[in-house]
């Protein structure tokens, strides 16, 4: 048994690091399993002292008590240590011994107890169960009572009147028998013995009016047959139904055609149109009507919500998930209304609550100043990624080595892909770098056009006099129709040959969904290795980007041949001046791909390329 | 500007009898609390001037190993660091002297948010650098680094900083005078390139990053504002585990600072 447990503690510890440098930072704290290689992970974390439990088990076992374990453990461990957390801190923690382990394997050996399947419950025999203590009596079934008792099903009135008195006779013989045996053994009761039950208390209710009724039954039996069913409306003609004004059709004085004024038309002038007339009076009247009722019921809770509020402001109290709850649901509508994906908000407030359970708030901090503070924490950490991306470090190491840089550019259609290249080149090419753009959007029309142009003025811009005789950009393109990974290929081995540094190959925009379209493009970008793969995705896209990162990625990681796939490295968010501060899409679109926003689109001129400033951003984010 | 206060004070003068003695009571209690706020204030920033020494670096540079080997000499098996720990070290042979160690996480999405958090108090940096590991990160290492030299409040304040090459116990490891050198270049190159990148969203708040060292000329670490030393040191130590660990010249360098 202790060489399973090395073996396991030798995989926990190499996986514990992926644990706290992919999984707890990120933010992805919304569930608390973790799957690395061959282990599976399950973590609970005290946010007062600090602590991470982890518990790591075989992937391939199903184990039903790790959440108790893992409680259980935490809640020893937390009172015997707790002096050594609070007074000494982190000395305490670092000379401490905390000889843990006989506590963790009783408690392991209990929970694993507790979990033993229990043996199946065994089948009662006849003579445990009540059908075998009931009276022969009753289940005796005569001839006249067959019919009877069928009849008792269905729903119908007089027959059910009729049964009443079949059972009444036998059911006060064994309603003798049948209390105490009901009484006795009310736990047990099989749901034929509950059907029987309710059956006599249905005829007992009824039993009275079944005596009376008994004698004009015969004859009523006869005369009722089947009654037409009777529709509320069905009797009235058609006279009550008509509600058209009789006098309307067809003459001219019933509706009174409104007075045209020909004044309000000319008022405004021919042709323009009305402004928008607010209402304000009947909403300010409605709001006055909503608040007063709510008036009284403030004032009452006014004396005690502000004790309340006292208390809180200068307690030390834990944070507890009731009153963080309230203050996430408007946090998770707040991020809402500010175009972060649904989906993606109520995960991070799920992984903020996670992150302030149990922690003890300081003097003269509410709920709300908390909650937001984390939040804004979580939010700014997403948005720094896990490894910069500079361009122009990269392009200078690429030119060392002679060959050129290989940016890509896919996306869906209409984020601005051709412009933002054309942003692009114009940046490197204001450092210094000579740029050759493939035009591989065979597809579109116009797209190839479009690039010359750019080119063109481009060119323009730097003449090749200024830059010691070489041209700063050129346009590598084939016309329409043709393959475009052959043509970005052909781009490359040109750049290579011409020494260009960089090369910027345009791809048409697809919809994520378009399978084809994605092979095309996962096979455009697993062919040509580019140096980088940049998704261009709009600002103004709100759940849509969580879909649209996922499929690409997927493609990219579907069709690739390799061991490790070329994912998307890193996006440019487009039509940021569009937007005022519903900053929201960054977020989603740096949570789904945790890779960096490198460039932000500001505009529709060459100079309007910006780098993203977290801060900036989170504060946009988190204004009222 | 006398001028333009006798006029208010005298019309103060005439209004305060008049008010009643329990709004001057008011008064007179609120400028009570306001002197005791400025003066609490006044005291918290005196206390909380720079006394800590913060331990930087990429992830697995070995910060929590040396946090744990100066505080406490012995050998801790260690996890990536996901928060912040801080002790009070006391130097060896003076025993009034003493620094507040803090060890900040060197994962990519913490580094930045602990550093605004601690930067201000700040009395010096040392910033661990894997050796073994140097020539493959030696990119990283320099965009940190980078991030941490212009950063305005440690250009203001100048800390001392520290370099230290860990990981020396083993035989790959890079030599100080190496690191230093590869450094150098880095961000010689750096300067240049950070410069250049498209200005911030909202380009008011950081303007133009600021310039490393002297412009025309190759960055050097000489041209920085702060103190700069490069050190060798060994957290695991030669001898193992159960050894002491190698940093003799870290230790001095803290009571340098102290």
């Amino acid at each position: 048994q202790e060489g399973r447990w090395q073996g396991l503690y030798g995989g926990l510890l190499a996986a514990g690091d992926p644990l706290a440098m992919i999984f707890l930072p990120q933010e992805r704290g919304g569930n608390n399993s973790f799957t690395h290689e061959a282990l599976t992970l399950k973590y609970k974390l005290d946010n007062q002292f600090e602590l991470v439990f982890v518990v790591g088990f075989q992937k391939i076992l199903t184990l039903t008590y790790v959440d108790k374990l893992i409680d259980d453990v935490h809640k020893e461990f937390r009172d015997k240590y707790r002096n050594e957390f609070q007074q000494k801190g982190t000395l305490g923690l670092l000379n401490g011994t905390f000889d843990f382990k006989d506590d963790f394997m009783r408690l392991l050996r209990d929970a694993e107890e507790s979990s033993k399947v229990r043996a199946p419950t065994v089948m009662k025999t006849f003579e445990q169960s009540l059908k075998s203590q009931k009276t022969v009596k009753c289940m005796i079934e005569t001839r006249g009572e067959k019919p009877k008792e069928k009849v008792k099903n269905k729903k119908n009135k007089g027959s059910k009147k009729e049964g009443i008195e079949a059972v009444t006779a036998p059911g006060k013989a064994s309603a003798g028998d049948k209390q105490p045996s009901a009484a006795g053994e009310k736990e047990e009761l099989t749901k034929d013995e509950i059907l029987q039950k309710n059956r006599e208390e249905f005829f007992k209710r009824h039993m009275k009016a079944g005596e009376k009724s008994r004698s004009p039954k015969p004859e009523a039996q006869k005369e009722k047959g089947k009654k037409p069913r009777v529709w509320d409306l069905g009797n009235s003609n058609a006279k009550v139904l008509d509600y058209s004004n009789s006098a309307t059709n067809g003459s001219a004085e019933a509706c009174p055609v409104e007075e045209f004024d020909p004044d309000i038309v000319r008022k405004n002038g021919p042709g323009r149109l009305y402004d928008l007339e607010y209402e304000s009076d009947d909403e300010a009247e409605e709001e006055k009507v909503i608040q007063n009722p709510s008036k009284p019921s403030a004032k009452k809770g006014g004396l005690g919500g502000m004790f309340g509020m006292l208390k809180g402001l200068v307690g030390s109290k834990s944070l507890t998930r009731e009153d963080m709850d309230p203050v996430l649901e408007k946090m998770q509508d707040h991020l809402i209304a500010k175009n972060v994906a649904a989906e993606i908000a109520a995960q991070l407030c799920e992984s903020v609550a996670k992150k302030l359970e149990g922690k003890v708030m300081g003097t003269f901090t509410t709920v709300t100043s908390t909650v937001k503070q984390a939040l804004q924490e979580a939010l700014v950490q997403i948005l720094q990624p896990q490894r910069r991306v500079d361009v122009l470090r990269d392009v200078m190491d690429a030119q060392r080595h002679r060959r050129p840089y290989v940016v890509t550019f896919c996306g869906v259609n209409g984020v601005g892909k051709s412009t933002n290249l054309a942003k692009i080149s114009f940046w490197l090419i204001e450092n210094g770098f000579s740029v050759l753009i493939a035009a591989c959007d065979t597809f579109r029309a116009g797209a190839v056009e479009q690039l010359r142009t750019h080119t063109r003025r481009l060119n323009a811009l730097h003449p090749p006099e200024s830059h010691g005789g070489r041209t700063m950009v050129q346009l590598y393109e084939k016309g329409y129709g043709k393959d475009a990974a052959g043509i970005a290929m052909e781009a490359i081995s040109y750049a290579r040959n011409q020494g260009f540094d960089v090369v910027l190959v345009d791809t048409a925009g697809r919809m994520q969904d378009n399978a084809p379209l994605m092979t095309a493009l996962a096979k455009l970008i697993a062919v040509n290795a580019p140096d980088l793969v940049l998704f261009v995705g709009e600002a103004l896209v709100g759940n849509e980007a969580v879909d649209q990162l996922v499929k690409f990625n997927k493609a990219l990681a579907d069709h690739s041949m390799a061991q490790t796939p070329r994912l998307i490295d890193g996006i440019v968010l487009t039509k940021f001046d569009t937007i005022d501060d519903k900053v929201g899409a960054a977020i989603s679109m740096t949570y789904i791909t945790s890779k960096p926003i490198v460039f932000v689109g500001t505009g529709q001129t060459y100079c309007d390329l910006r780098s993203l400033n977290a801060k900036a951003v989170v504060a946009a984010l988190m204004k009222a | 500007m006398a001028g333009t206060l006798e006029p208010h004070l005298e019309a103060l003068r005439r209004e305060l009898p008049a008010a009643g003695p329990a709004v001057l009571s008011v008064l007179l209690a609120l400028l009570a609390v306001a002197i005791t706020f400025l003066i609490w204030r006044f005291v918290q920033g005196r206390r909380s001037s720079r006394k800590a020494v913060l331990l930087l670096g990429l992830c697995d540079a070995g910060k929590t190993l040396l946090f744990a080997r100066l505080l406490t000499g012995r050998y801790r098996d260690t996890q990536t660091s996901i928060t912040d720990s801080s002790a009070v070290y006391r130097v060896s042979n003076d025993k009034s002297a003493n620094v507040t160690l803090i060890d900040l996480p060197g994962h990519e999405s913490l580094r930045l948010q602990f550093l605004e958090r601690f930067k201000a108090a700040a009395r010096a940096i040392v910033f661990v650098v894997d050796s073994v590991a140097f020539q493959r990160e030696v990119k990283d290492v320099a965009e940190f680094l980078y991030q941490v030299l212009v950063d305005s409040t440690v250009l203001k304040n100048a800390p001392a900083l520290l370099i230290a090459c860990n990981k020396q116990d083993v035989t790959m490891a890079k030599s100080a005078k190496l690191i230093q050198q590869q450094l150098e270049k880095e961000l010689n190159t750096l300067r240049v390139t950070r410069s250049a990148a498209p200005t911030s969203l909202d380009g008011s708040a950081t303007g133009s990053p600021a310039q490393l060292g002297k412009k025309g000329k190759d960055f050097d670490f000489s041209q920085l504002p702060m103190k700069v030393e490069f050190v060798e040191c060994s957290a695991r130590g030669s001898k193992g585990e159960e050894g002491d660990a190698d940093f003799e010249g870290l230790e001095k360098w803290l009571a340098k600072i102290a």
